[in-house]
């Protein structure tokens, strides 16, 4: 039963779990007492101005959450200052600033990448030494202010009129708490993410508050509930293969709907040691384990199929992420990090894909073969380029060769039949698109995937709906505009959505061009297994076809 | 020493003025009952003689320390503080935010709460005390925090009659002490054992000794006419309409 905690990266995530619950706990009961429970919620997220701003100046990320969320936190003392009204509607109307000026650095000003919100996103099974340092920093801080500031905090929320005149200047303190607020919330993100962080900072507190009516007791019980629910809904993570944050965030929403009812019904010790004899109930989930094949982990879709073209039998390929899922938007689960400890091998796409593997592999342990198949390349989806397949192909059959000997002729005759079969694919696509004149050849997407693909077959780049990478990133009307002129100007048939991304931009703009949007491309990943993009050489196929008959108007096809 | 001197106060909120031409002094081991209707500008008064807000025209001159004393209603009842935590908040006037608490803090909060009769309460919570027993916590904070003039807003609102009694021995002993007390009301019966009464409704209808302040006139004049008068001498026995 104890078996998740042997792994290191869980015992990281225990520590880092320990490490915040001191400053979550203790904040936690500031927060409902003073009614911060919606800014301790908005400040994770309004960080993301500073992320932008730190990618576009070349800063360290960390340096620029911190530096929004200090200004999240004075913009709203000083609105609060100035005008008595609660903090929530003074939150909301600073966190929509943020927001929108987020939006615009990163679509009008940096044309950011997109791994600029990575930071938002957090995991507790990837923590670093850095992560725990802030952590420590955080909880320390909370400690130091509570200690000097709590008893103003405390009178200002028991009569903020009374406060007054009992010579409490509350500016100061206040402050205080909402940087502090700030600071913990922002040394969290990396564990938890800013749109579960109230599951640390308000629900255990709130919880707890249903019990006690005394505040020493209060901070006790939030700051162990903190870590109970930190440490059980970790270990729930790793039996259930659930990423780590939502795990513990629908634990602590159970505890404290039980506890809500649970109030009414029973004595608080009874309704306690029901709880603890139903979790432990819960367990018991069986879990597989690999069987003398080399183990492969392949971040990508299009990487994991080409290890199991080279690999065959031989090899057991984990792939993180599905199809059509977002690379930004993932969340490391327990067997993903469990995989890359195991894996021998370790394929990534590199160039800026998958960045959040480096911290899945250090937090592994790192006793595996990297394969960054995208090291010199710049362009993240350059692998729409069946010729850098191709030299990606041949790194992962020596990879395998080198890690598994064994079967070195079997990975060598496979890998050279697949060789074949994507230099064919390369001379099908070229001929294919040499059917199409130059002229046509014009392509609009909804975001700059296909760089690579268009150099090679000779396809002019029009322009892309999605000025950048980000997913948080909005085309300006202006720019929609432009490109709407362009595509009348130059006479482009097609325009194409990408089948991982929102059609509704790309599909107003062929409206009102007068081009076809009927045809999805394959962006990021392979489509789901069954699809014509599920392989591949499907996904190649698939691609040149719709982009040969949208710009022909349906005259040549590549199938 | 006079505690508190008023000349020519006006006061009001954005621009517009609710409390016109108020003038009147507090002297030490005076109590001052402040009367008016709803709305008709005490606690405007209040917050410009506790320096919460500032006063469009005329002085405000105050000697010493206000301690405040606000309706037991206003504080959050589910609080999770006890009788002594609310008294210790007294002492945050005299130290610099960062200082902690001294042992001597505590025992002083202790002495207060024992004026006030509530030194065994001392660790019960505040929101499980009667509204009585809660104002007279309200009290000892003000006492924590030694000022010499006091402002009560409508103390008696809400209280039951024991509580009330000792309330009032509780307000003659601190006025006998030396301090200045200030107190707002509905109850004219009451004001008559104190020393000065204030009658407001936008601006100072009246001001000095009760015997001679609160005449029927005067009374018509302050509750705009919907008073109700019962059978008696001139004056006496005449309630407010939301008296409680």
């Amino acid at each position: 039963m104890l078996q998740p905690f042997h792994y290191a990266f869980v015992q990281r995530g225990l520590l880092e779990v320990a490490l915040l619950s001191v400053g979550a706990g203790l904040l936690g009961t500031w927060i409902i007492l003073r009614g911060l429970a919606f800014y301790s919620h908005a400040v994770g997220t309004a960080t993301f101005p500073g992320l932008v701003l730190a990618d576009g100046l070349g800063l360290a990320p960390p340096l620029g959450a911190f530096a929004a969320a200090a200004a999240f936190a004075l913009g709203v003392e000083r609105l609060a200052h100035r005008r008595r009204e609660g903090h929530d509607s003074l939150t909301a109307l600073v966190l929509v600033g943020a927001l929108a000026l987020g939006v615009i650095l990163a679509s009008d000003v940096f044309h950011s990448g997109s791994n600029v919100e990575s930071l938002l996103f957090g995991s507790l099974l990837v923590v670093g030494r850095s992560d725990l340092w802030l952590a420590a920093a955080g909880s320390a801080l909370a400690l130091a202010g509570s200690a000097a500031a709590g008893r103003r905090w405390l009178a200002v929320g028991f009569d903020p009129g009374g406060a007054r005149s009992l010579g409490v200047r509350s500016a100061v303190p206040d402050g205080l708490l909402l940087g502090l607020v700030a600071f913990a919330v922002v040394s969290s993100l990396a564990a938890i993410g800013a749109l579960l962080a109230t599951a640390l900072f308000v629900v255990p507190a709130a919880t707890v508050r249903l019990w006690t009516r005394r505040l020493p007791p209060w901070q006790l019980g939030s700051v162990a509930l903190v870590m109970a629910e930190g440490v059980v809904g970790l270990w729930l993570s790793v039996e259930l293969n659930v990423p780590p944050g939502p795990a513990i965030a629908m634990l602590g929403g159970a505890v404290f709907a039980v506890s809500l009812a649970g109030r009414r019904l029973l004595p608080a010790r009874r309704l306690l040691a029901v709880a603890g004899v139903a979790l432990l109930a819960g367990c018991g989930v069986a879990r597989g384990d690999g069987s003398g094949r080399l183990e492969v982990v392949a971040t990508t879709t299009q990487i994991a199929d080409w290890a199991r073209q080279v690999g065959g039998e031989a090899v057991s390929v984990h792939q993180i992420l599905q199809p059509n899922t977002d690379p930004h938007e993932y969340e490391p689960r327990p067997s993903d990090v469990e995989a890359v400890a195991k894996a021998k091998v370790v394929a990534r796409s590199g160039a800026g894909l998958d960045d959040w593997l480096k911290r899945v592999e250090t937090e592994a342990g790192g006793g595996s073969a990297v394969v960054d198949l995208g090291a010199a390349r710049r362009d993240p989806h350059w692998w729409q380029d069946p010729r850098s397949a191709e030299t990606a192909v041949a790194a992962l059959r020596d990879a395998f060769s080198r890690a598994d000997p064994r079967h070195r002729p079997a990975y060598r005759r496979r890998a050279a039949r697949y060789l074949d079969e994507l230099r064919s694919l390369d001379r099908e696509l070229a001929l294919c698109f040499a059917r199409v004149p130059a002229r046509e050849r014009k392509l609009v997407s909804d975001h700059d995937a296909f760089d690579s693909f268009a150099r090679r077959y000779e396809i002019t780049v029009v322009g892309a709906a999605i000025p950048s990478q980000t997913t948080q990133a909005q085309p300006s009307a202006g720019e929609t505009a432009r490109l709407v002129g362009l595509i009348r100007r130059e006479h482009v048939r097609a325009v194409f959505p990408e089948s991982s991304l929102s059609l509704r931009l790309v599909r107003t703009i062929a409206r009102e061009t007068g081009a076809t949007a009927s045809s999805t491309l394959y962006g990021d990943s392979l489509g789901p297994a069954g699809s014509p993009g599920a392989t591949y050489v499907g996904m190649e196929r698939a691609n040149a076809d719709a982009m040969a008959r949208g710009f022909t108007g349906g005259v040549v096809g590549c199938g | 020493m006079t505690l508190l001197r008023v000349e020519g106060l006006t006061a009001g909120y954005d621009g517009r003025p609710v409390l016109h031409d108020v003038g009147f002094v507090l002297e030490p081991g005076e109590r001052i009952g402040v009367l008016g209707p709803n709305g008709g500008g005490k606690s405007t008064l209040f917050r410009v003689l506790l320096g919460e807000l500032d006063p469009f025209g005329g002085t405000v001159y105050a000697a010493a320390r206000r301690g405040f004393v606000p309706q037991t209603e206003r504080s959050r009842l589910d609080y999770p503080v006890s009788a002594l935590d609310v008294a210790l908040m007294g002492t945050l006037s005299r130290a610099p935010w960062w200082r902690p608490l001294r042992r001597s803090d505590r025992r002083f909060a202790l002495d207060s709460l024992g004026r006030v009769g509530l030194r065994e309460l001392a660790g019960d919570r505040f929101g499980e005390l009667s509204g009585g027993k809660r104002q007279r916590v309200l009290v000892a904070r003000a006492l924590v925090q030694d000022a010499p003039i006091l402002l009560l807003d409508e103390p008696f609102t809400g209280v039951d009659r024991p509580s009330a009694d000792a309330l009032e021995a509780l307000l003659a002993e601190l006025a006998a002490e030396g301090r200045g007390v200030l107190i707002a009301t509905h109850d004219v019966d009451q004001v008559r054992a104190w020393d000065s009464v204030l009658c407001l409704n936008g601006r100072q209808v009246a001001f000095g000794p009760p015997e001679r302040t609160l005449t029927r006139a005067v009374l018509e004049e302050t509750y705009g006419g919907e008073i109700v008068a019962l059978p008696g001498e001139e004056g006496a026995g005449i309630l407010p309409p939301h008296h409680h």
